[in-house]
């Protein structure tokens, strides 16, 4: 039976489409679910755990489907919001707990003990949460959620400002988890750490998936080796031999290059008869970044900011 | 039922070790007992305190539970709403605790001002009759923790929610009979006092403390909240998913 299983999912907010048309099969892997700001992450994530109808499509978990059998599917996930809520005034062992309780799991004091020693919360368990460190607070959340050992995981933003070594520890739960024969669906926007730890990943723009695959052979499809020039003011791609202009993200460009030192000095040529100062020049290797600029091209939105969307997706995702 | 009570125990945990929210709704009815009660100088009855203490435990009531009515969208914004709503659990048991859990709590902080009372010399009454009281403030505190649930869900905004309560709690207080008797008010106010859900609560209160049995308030309160929790329920369905 698959994990997660959706077929042209699809979202509208109003006529806004926030998810279009999405395919997924997910089955004991990590599996991560990438893209910028209002890509549809957060929507898509709602939709697989009940919280959200899909407008059309369809999406099942375990084999059920999550409009007909909503309280099915929840008896075989768990979900973890970005917004990170736990309860101060209680302790963490009485925070995991209530959700064993809520969940009706047999031996609701044992699993509690459980959870929370896998998650390394044992020492701290009777403290107060008000006490507890940000990176604390999610493995307390996590622990919330493993306390009735789901089939499937949903993860949205888990490491979101957090510290790097509490990010890497998060991380590293979620590995173990893995391990373990749970399914785990993650959003982030943190490409460098979906790519050290994803089985797979699909890269969301405005609501269509644009690239899927696994980090490696996702970076493997970059054609050369990639050069990254930091640069101040405007640049205007022209024909450079052999090299491909992939996309601006902020004052960062990226190009595709043969491999070897040619390119570089091309590239570098180049924007030195534009008269554009540039602040550093490399090679590197491509990086999952690379491959979603090569996907959806340049990542500073054409479009101005649009006041109306931006509050539309803030309200439905409240 | 189990899920229920566990998320009643949540809210009453997190209640009691919140030390200033737990006197600071007991304030005002012990200065309306001690000052009102006890200082106004007052004609149609010779033991006021006696007449303003089903007033005020109705108000205790009232107070607590139009405070609570913004727990739930709390839960909402800060994101707990969507924790528990992914849960196997029943989701109206999320709906239901909250309503169970404004109204004991408001049955509690009545039951502190009730000693209050006694302490400054109300009278004492039979066992039969405070529990015929309790179970008048007890489907007072459901019908208003359920309305102002209600209310906070569909305005979505708790800045619009305080004001919303601060515009209706006194004069709903002052519109009903908890101060004087219908017979020393003006026509117009004992008009508009007659259908005020607090007068049916107070009356009631004050028939059980007079001797009776009053079926017809009970009734009423209970025909009251039936409507209320169905209009809850669509709203919080439709917030929901």
């Amino acid at each position: 039976m698959t994990a997660v299983e959706t077929e042209a999912l699809t979202r509208f907010y109003g006529d806004l489409c926030a998810v279009r048309d999405l395919s997924l099969s997910v089955d004991g892997e990590i599996f991560g679910l990438l893209g910028p700001n209002g890509s549809g992450k957060t929507t898509t994530v709602k939709i697989l755990t009940t919280l959200l109808r899909p407008s059309s499509g369809s999406a099942r978990i375990c084999g059920l489907d999550v409009v007909r059998n909503g309280s099915a599917v929840r008896e075989r996930i768990s979900y973890v919001p970005q917004e990170m809520a736990v309860d101060v005034r209680l302790t963490g062992r009485e925070n995991v707990l209530l959700f064993a309780r809520l969940y009706g799991v047999p031996g609701p004091r044992d699993r509690t003990d459980e959870a929370l020693s896998l998650m390394g919360l044992s020492d701290r368990a009777d403290d107060r949460t008000a006490t507890y460190s940000g990176g604390m607070r999610r493995r307390l959340e996590l622990a919330q959620a493993l306390v009735h050992e789901p089939e499937v995981l949903f993860l949205d933003e888990p490491t979101i400002g957090l510290d790097v070594a509490a990010r890497m520890r998060i991380w590293e739960h979620i590995t173990s988890l893995r391990h373990d024969g749970v399914t785990v669906f993650v959003t982030t926007h943190y490409m460098d750490e979906a790519d050290r730890v994803c089985d797979r990943v699909a890269f969301l723009d405005r609501g269509s998936i644009v690239a899927l695959g696994s980090p490696a052979s996702l970076k493997a499809s970059v054609p050369g080796e990639t050069v990254a020039a930091r640069i101040t003011g405007d640049f205007t791609p022209r024909e450079i031999p052999g090299v491909t202009f992939m996309g601006r993200r902020g004052d960062l460009l990226t190009f595709a290059a043969p491999p070897g030192r040619e390119g570089l000095d091309l590239i570098q040529r180049e924007l030195d008869r534009q008269g554009i100062p540039v602040h550093e020049i490399g090679r590197r290797e491509p990086t999952l970044d690379d491959v979603f600029i090569r996907s959806v091209g340049s990542q500073d939105p054409a479009m101005p900011f649009d006041d109306h969307r931006f509050r539309l997706i803030l309200r439905r995702r409240g | 039922m189990r899920r229920l009570l566990a998320y009643v125990g949540r809210d009453l945990t997190r209640w009691v070790r919140g030390r200033v929210a737990l006197v600071s709704h007991l304030v005002m009815p012990a200065a309306w007992l001690i000052f009102v009660g006890l200082a106004l100088p007052i004609r149609f009855t010779d033991h006021y305190l006696d007449f303003i203490t089903p007033g005020i435990l109705v108000l205790t009531v009232l107070s607590t539970s139009l405070q609570g009515g913004g727990l739930l969208m709390f839960d909402k914004v800060l994101g707990f709403l969507n924790k528990f709503l992914a849960l196997p659990a029943p989701r109206e048991s999320i709906l239901f605790g909250k309503i169970l859990f404004i109204t004991l709590r408001g049955a509690i902080q009545a039951t502190i001002v009730l000693v209050i009372a006694v302490l400054i010399g109300a009278s004492l009454y039979s066992p039969a009759q405070y529990a015929f009281m309790y179970l008048i403030l007890f489907l007072f505190g459901a019908l208003f923790s359920a309305a102002a649930t209600t209310v906070a869900l569909y305005l979505d905004d708790h800045d619009s929610y305080a004001a919303f309560n601060t515009m209706i709690s006194m004069p709903l207080f002052f519109t009903s009979s908890a101060l004087m008797p219908y017979s020393a008010m003006p026509g117009w106010l004992r008009a508009i006092a007659a259908v005020n859900p607090l007068s049916i609560a107070i009356d009631g209160m004050r028939a059980v403390t007079a001797g009776g049995m009053p079926l017809a308030p009970v009734g009423i309160l209970c025909i009251l909240i039936a409507g209320v929790l169905a209009v809850c329920l669509h709203v919080f369905r439709h917030v929901t998913v």
